[in-house]
């Protein structure tokens, strides 16, 4: 038997590997904050990018990979934001004693993140428990509905600032902070992808019958997927709220959701590296767009203004190109190291 | 006589007016190799249907290994011990041939207490949320296990590997197991399909048309393969199979549906002679047909 074929081999030992990434990138992202430190707009750019990365990512936990249609994840994004926004507005004069100020401000930051998450992920299991039972476009309906609930809820409570939203919140995360997040959702995604209990969120969303006559109780799969990606959506809405100055149910609109969706549609369903590079893309064109347009018009920033309003029929033709063009997405359900190779070969025996 | 693996006892299902399938009844034990014929619509994909649970059973009942399964979600009856294939091929298409037999080891190793948890259900309320508990507590540690790649999933995960690369051995798949199930010729994908069920590590085996589409010999050779498959994993296999040489070659019993009743039970050569299934499945051409055959040698 051939088995050696099939075999993982690896040169770290197996007491690291769940480690090993972390160890390597804690420094680079350490050393890539001291580089970017000084530069404020870059700053706030790359954080927004992360954000969306962390959101398209867990997204695709359910709709790539999973293979379910969830349409609102701005929803759980909103949970997590205004969740851990007012738990650090409230211990906002609280610090540690016996550690020094940054420190104790970066701790109570990620216990912030933490418990916004985690409110985000019993939003997930409390909605998805009933609705991923159902087979088809339900739980579509389902997000879309608890999307504009949390909303609603949010804009008409006095302790969330109603439509104003909350202001004051602490702006502690910095881009270490919200890219080892970016990094912890990717690995989180990689090894849910790799693992067999992540072939089997692949075998839901191949046969869902199938899966369930092969002994995978498809109900608690798709449920976990659903919490682990709402978690994330949370600590997103978290990491938002704390480097923007004001946050407010504008923010979370439906189209948001939508937003996420297109994001992980055009990096190809069940894609992680094509989630993350629509992200990047799409959260940068609309900056560009805006800088083109202020170079255009010679400084005239009512039509750079306008770039905002134009973003959605942008993205709407750029769907139904990517529809009639590429329609499994940009790398389809592959990875970016298993498409590239592949485009390369093709060119060399074209040419 | 060994122990009763499967047994249906005078099942009835109605869809609406429509009865699909009145009064089944079949025993299934380790070592048996039965089969299930009819004409199309006869009921027999819907017998399978109602055997691993897609649909539940409007009167009548079906024990697994012993336990009454009415009404329960397909994978319990699949922990069970009970896997099947499908008419229309039903593969993870997108996934490689090794992660179709790795996602139904996967399901089998994560339930090995199983049987505890069955036993904990029976005993009533109390006992069904205690099992729920416990197999939700597991569920959630073996992720964060696979999360943080711990020593002892890295582990499991090779010996899932392994078995799944194991069991393409035994279905003549090896050379395929990187490639995408939907990419595999078609015969290939009906053994692809037979290694997954294996995976669950079944005690009894539902093969729904396993021939089907392939060409004499294929079938000639699927057929030993099934023959040797029942002795080497101790199964006991129910065949459901249009090709009447083949049913009347490898299955020891056969039961024959018509319009969901069923009309005839008994060895291959009573099975043939018996006249409601000439009419019903084979028609009177054939018995023309053979009729004047049979007086042609005469002459």
């Amino acid at each position: 038997m051939d088995s050696a074929a099939v075999r993982v081999s690896s040169a770290i030992p197996t007491g690291l590997r769940g480690l090993a990434p972390f160890l390597i990138a804690i420094p680079i992202l350490a050393a890539l904050q001291l580089a970017v430190n000084e530069m404020p707009f870059l700053v706030y750019i790359a954080s927004i990018v992360g954000v969306n990365i962390i959101l398209a990512v867990s997204l695709n936990i359910v709709n790539g990979m999973t293979g379910q249609f969830s349409i609102g994840h701005a929803g759980f994004m909103a949970v997590g934001a205004y969740i851990a926004g007012k738990f650090s507005l409230q211990l906002r004069d609280v610090a540690i004693s016996a550690l020094p100020i940054a420190l104790s401000d970066q701790i109570l930051l990620v216990a912030a993140l933490l418990i916004g998450g985690s409110c985000a992920a019993l939003c997930g299991f409390i909605v998805g428990l009933p609705s991923l039972r159902l087979k088809g476009d339900y739980l579509a309906i389902v997000t879309l509905g608890f999307g504009e609930i949390i909303r609603v809820i949010v804009q008409n409570t006095e302790a969330f600032g109603r439509a104003l939203g909350l202001s004051g919140i602490p702006q502690r995360a910095s881009f270490f902070m919200v890219y080892f997040w970016v990094f912890l959702t990717i690995v989180v995604a990689r090894r849910i992808a790799a693992s067999t209990h992540g072939r089997s969120l692949w075998a839901i969303r191949e046969d869902e019958v199938a899966a369930e006559s092969m002994g995978v109780n498809t109900t608690g799969y798709k449920v976990r997927s659903f919490v682990i990606s709402a978690f994330f959506a949370g600590v997103a809405g978290g990491l938002f709220a704390h480097f923007v100055p004001i946050i407010n149910p504008g923010s979370f609109t439906f189209v948001k959701s939508i937003e996420l969706v297109v994001m992980v549609v055009a990096g190809g369903l069940g894609s992680t590296t094509g989630s993350i590079l629509a992200a990047i893309v799409l959260t940068l064109l609309p900056e560009a767009m805006r800088s083109a347009f202020i170079a255009l018009s010679g400084g005239q920033a009512s039509l750079a203004q306008k770039v905002d309003q134009i973003r959605m029929p942008i993205y709407g033709i750029l769907l139904v190109l990517l529809m009639l063009l590429r329609p499994q997405g940009l790398f389809g359900n592959r990875e970016i190291w298993d498409v590239l190779p592949r485009w390369f070969a093709r060119r060399r025996k074209g040419t | 006589m060994k122990e009763v693996l499967l047994k249906v006892d005078d099942v009835s299902i109605n869809f609406g007016g429509l009865k699909a399938l009145s009064h089944f009844n079949l025993e299934i034990r380790q070592g048996d190799l039965k089969g299930l014929i009819g004409p199309n619509g006869a009921g027999k994909t819907t017998a399978f249907n109602v055997l691993t649970g897609v649909y539940a059973p409007s009167a009548g009942n079906v024990l697994v290994c012993g336990q009454r399964v009415n009404g329960w979600m397909p994978h319990e009856i699949n922990h069970l011990g009970l896997a099947r294939t499908f008419q229309n091929i039903r593969l993870f298409r997108a996934l490689s041939a090794l992660d179709n037999v790795r996602v139904a080891c996967r399901a089998a190793s994560a339930h090995v207490d199983n049987r505890r948890l069955i036993q904990l259900r029976k005993q009533g309320l109390l006992g069904s949320a205690a099992a729920g508990l416990l197999e939700a507590g597991t569920n959630y540690l073996d992720w964060w296990r696979a999360l943080l790649l711990t020593p002892g999933f890295l582990r499991n995960e090779q010996e899932i590997r392994d078995r799944a690369g194991e069991l393409l051995g035994v279905m003549g798949l090896s050379p395929r197991a990187t490639e995408e199930a939907r990419h595999l010729p078609y015969g290939e994908q009906r053994r692809l399909e037979i290694a997954r069920a294996l995976g669950t590590r079944p005690r009894v085996l539902l093969l729904d048309e396993p021939a089907a589409g392939m060409n004499t010999r294929e079938k000639a050779d699927l057929m030993t393969l099934i023959g040797e498959l029942r002795d080497q994993f101790s199964l006991g296999i129910l065949l459901i199979e249009h090709d009447m040489k083949l049913v009347m070659g490898i299955c020891e019993e056969i039961t024959v549906l018509d319009h969901g009743e069923t009309i005839a039970v008994g060895s291959p050569e009573q099975v043939r002679e018996n006249r409601k299934v000439i009419e019903a499945y084979l028609g009177d051409s054939y018995l023309e047909a053979h009729a004047a055959v049979g007086s042609g040698g005469a002459q």
